[in-house]
């Protein structure tokens, strides 16, 4: 890798839109992910099959860390919070594939993210508590906040471009420079460091979502008939 | 540093269709299998409830069924040892009773053998006394068995009714008259005179000779007889002893 990651050049050019690569393979993540969706969807029982468990492991894991940190029912902010989670994992770990450079790494992709947990922090907000009441949040606990959690809600979002694009790009560059300098076999090490590396940031990326739009919303009771199995982290 | 705000909007866009994918091929097909498998298992606690519940009140049924069943049996043991009971005082009284029937028919018997025997003792006694007597009187003159006896058989005659003597020999029936042996001549003019001076006129008169008489006269007519001899005597006295 020897460009620059504060810089992107087009693949292609799509008439006047510019393609660049992180583009592309994140339309080849949409696709894996949807056909594989729609594949394992296909033929669901209530007597799951094992690939069907682990489907159930991680869509019921993602709803007890939702519940767990927003005391309420997850189904609203299920699928935003799953995707995010997925995507990033996925696109973090496409670096295994050779000549794929993730997405996350690109400041583009995390700026994209980061905005859309902004935006749905809004509109969560707005939805649950009305327009009146999601900006009374800002005067909390007085009014004398106000500055300072409206200087929060843009540094968080700075903060979570940064964090995941400084830690995947920083694996990237650092998985390059030693296979440039040691070659094939030094760099499998942190290659799996950079997997676990990609999974703790796709997860921490997920809760911290959840914790933003759990904080616009407000707490609520815990759905009686569903149990809370984990509790919300904030790294 | 540049950032590429085309590629920013596409990667958002990129996101948020991932979003609806996911959404609709994954998370909710999931979490609606998830949800219909917690309901079939709620379905089944409940249906499993409902058939302990069931289950319970048919065993609790058949408890009672069982208690009930207990309480006829005994109410029937009850039954049969009540009727046991009674047909065993019926069947005891019905056999004190047969037993106090055939006791008074064996104190029946033993009476009526009792006075069998006491009839055999009596009849053996006036023989044994008629022996005697005529043993006695064999001793005796011959007109004393006969004209000792005249006097009293005259008293007896007198003694009757009027009505009963003046029957006797009257519309020419001959009166009968018993004697132990032969009558002589003046033994049968006595008795006619006799007869004659008690009724107040003549009759006539069959002598029998009944050695049986041992001593004495009996006179008999078609409505009144006379004894007066020592078989009557002896008669009378076997009848006293066989007496009961």
């Amino acid at each position: 890798m020897n460009a620059s990651p504060l810089t992107l050049e087009p693949a292609f050019m799509l008439g006047p839109v510019p393609i660049a690569a992180p583009v592309v393979v994140t339309w080849v993540i949409l696709a894996v992910l949807g056909v594989g969706a729609f594949l394992a969807t296909r033929r669901l029982s209530t007597r799951p099959s094992a690939f069907q468990s682990l489907l159930e492991i991680v869509v019921v894991t993602i709803d007890d860390q939702i519940r767990g940190t927003m005391q309420t029912d997850p189904a609203r902010f299920r699928a935003l919070i799953g995707t995010i989670f997925l995507y990033v994992l996925v696109a973090n770990w496409s670096s295994l594939v050779p000549g794929v450079e993730p997405p996350t790494a690109r400041l583009e992709t995390d700026a994209a993210l980061a905005f859309i947990v902004l935006g749905a922090t809004v509109a969560f907000g707005i939805a649950t508590r009305g327009l009146g009441g999601y900006l009374a949040t800002f005067a909390e606990p007085t009014w004398v906040m106000i500055p300072l959690n409206l200087v929060e809600q843009v540094t968080r979002t700075f903060s979570l471009i940064v964090r995941l694009f400084g830690n995947v790009m920083s694996g990237v560059f650092v998985i390059g420079i030693v296979l440039s300098l040691a070659g094939l076999l030094v760099p499998i090490p942190l290659m799996a460091l950079d997997l676990l590396t990609g999974a703790v940031q796709a997860y921490i990326f997920a809760v911290l979502a959840t914790v933003f739009i759990g904080a616009a919303v407000g707490e609520r009771p815990p759905p009686r008939s569903e149990p809370t199995s984990s509790e919300g982290k904030t790294p | 540093m540049r950032i590429d705000w085309w590629t920013l909007a596409l990667q958002a866009i990129n996101v948020l269709v991932l979003v609806f994918i996911l959404s609709r091929f994954l998370f909710r097909p999931i979490a609606d299998i998830v949800e219909a498998r917690r309901a079939e298992a709620r379905a089944l606690l409940d249906r499993a409830e409902a058939e302990k519940a069931a289950a319970e009140a048919d065993r609790a049924e058949a408890r009672a069924e069982v208690e009930r069943r207990a309480r006829d049996r005994d109410a029937a043991h009850a039954a049969v040892a009540a009727e046991v009971d009674r047909e065993k005082a019926a069947l005891l009284a019905a056999a004190r009773a047969e037993g106090e029937r055939l006791r008074a028919a064996a104190e029946a018997d033993v009476a009526g053998l009792e006075r069998s025997a006491q009839r055999v003792a009596a009849d053996r006694a006036s023989r044994l006394a008629v022996d005697i007597a005529a043993k006695l009187l064999a001793r005796l003159p011959e007109d004393v068995r006969v004209s000792g006896f005249l006097d009293g058989l005259l008293r007896a005659v007198a003694a009757l009714p009027e009505t009963t003597r003046a029957s006797l020999g009257a519309e020419g029936v001959p009166l009968r008259l018993k004697t132990p042996r032969v009558l002589g001549a003046a033994e049968s003019e006595a008795l006619r005179a006799g007869l004659a001076r008690v009724l107040g006129r003549d009759v006539a008169i069959t002598v029998v000779v009944e050695p049986a008489l041992v001593a004495g006269l009996e006179l008999e007519a078609p409505h009144a007889s006379v004894r007066n001899s020592f078989r009557a005597d002896l008669d009378r006295i076997a009848e006293e002893l066989t007496r009961p």
